[in-house]
């Protein structure tokens, strides 16, 4: 059980990433389809909610973790802030103006490594 | 393995965390590969192929390095490289990592050809497209394959 629950966990975190290499290229000036960017975000909208999800599952899964631990809560607030950031990263988003979805990304890619980091180090655990 | 996957020595953190973070770029860049490569199949040729060329070229190979090294430094720490017959995730992990190195120059030489070729207005580039696509295509199934045997580490 644990092992599928992380595998699917590391899938949607490599979806995630689709999206953000995307997103870096678009904001490094790389012009890209619409179909393009379409992908990226059902990749983002997928990942992102497996990511979650499954995270908690495993975190429930394990004795060794609660899901009220530091690192844990840290990093579903950091999903939460990545999330946010996500949907203004996109393009012709409707609240956001063009000249700031890239410093959207690229705040929502340092949130993804933040996290990341988290999941490595887990502070307190 | 459970307990010893979730709670690790700490001098593990950081080559396991370059070793995915590189993994995770690896992914990210050859999906988009596809992407651009399949949008100049459909038209919008010059600026798929010469993106997609790039994604390979300043992306995927520079990721497989970092994933690469991390994988290595992370081995030589749980001493799994001085063992004569290593578990088998481990060499699903090298099966699949270093054959995909050639086929990533290769998809790379063969993207950059068509990019010049479409930037010069010339139309012979669809062979070296779909090659360097099937390339990548293939690649990708072995990494999806490779974190698969990372994830749950199979004996």
């Amino acid at each position: 059980m644990y092992d599928t629950l992380l595998f699917l966990h590391l899938l949607a975190a490599f979806l995630l990433a689709v999206t953000v290499v995307t997103y870096t290229a678009v904001a490094l000036g790389a012009q890209t389809s619409g179909r393009t960017l379409f992908v990226a975000d059902r990749c983002w909208d997928v990942g992102g909610l497996g990511t979650l999800v499954l995270g908690i599952w495993l975190a429930l899964n394990l004795d060794q973790y609660e899901i009220w631990d530091g690192w844990i809560l840290g990093a579903i607030a950091l999903w939460l802030v990545a999330t946010g950031l996500g949907v203004r990263s996109r393009i012709g988003a409707e609240d956001v103006s063009a000249e700031r979805a890239p410093l959207m990304h690229w705040l929502r890619t340092v949130a993804i490594v933040g996290l990341l980091v988290l999941m490595f180090w887990k502070p307190g655990a | 393995m459970t307990l010893l996957a979730a709670i690790r020595p700490d001098d593990w953190n950081l080559p396991l965390f370059l070793h995915v973070l590189g993994a995770m770029t690896l992914v990210g860049s050859l999906v988009l590969v596809v992407l651009s490569l399949a949008s100049a199949r459909g038209g919008d040729s010059a600026a798929g192929l010469r993106l997609g060329y790039r994604a390979l070229l300043l992306g995927a190979i520079p990721a497989w390095i970092v994933m690469r090294v991390g994988a290595q430094w992370i081995a030589s720490k749980e001493g799994l490289d001085d063992l004569d017959e290593p578990p088998a995730w481990v060499d699903i992990g090298f099966v699949t990592s270093e054959p995909t190195l050639l086929l990533l120059i290769v998809a790379t030489v063969c993207a950059g050809i068509a990019a010049r070729r479409a930037g010069e207005g010339r139309r012979a580039f669809g062979g070296l497209n779909t090659a360097a696509l099937v390339l990548v295509a293939i690649t990708l199934a072995a990494y999806v394959l490779a974190i698969w045997a990372m994830s749950t580490k199979p004996s």
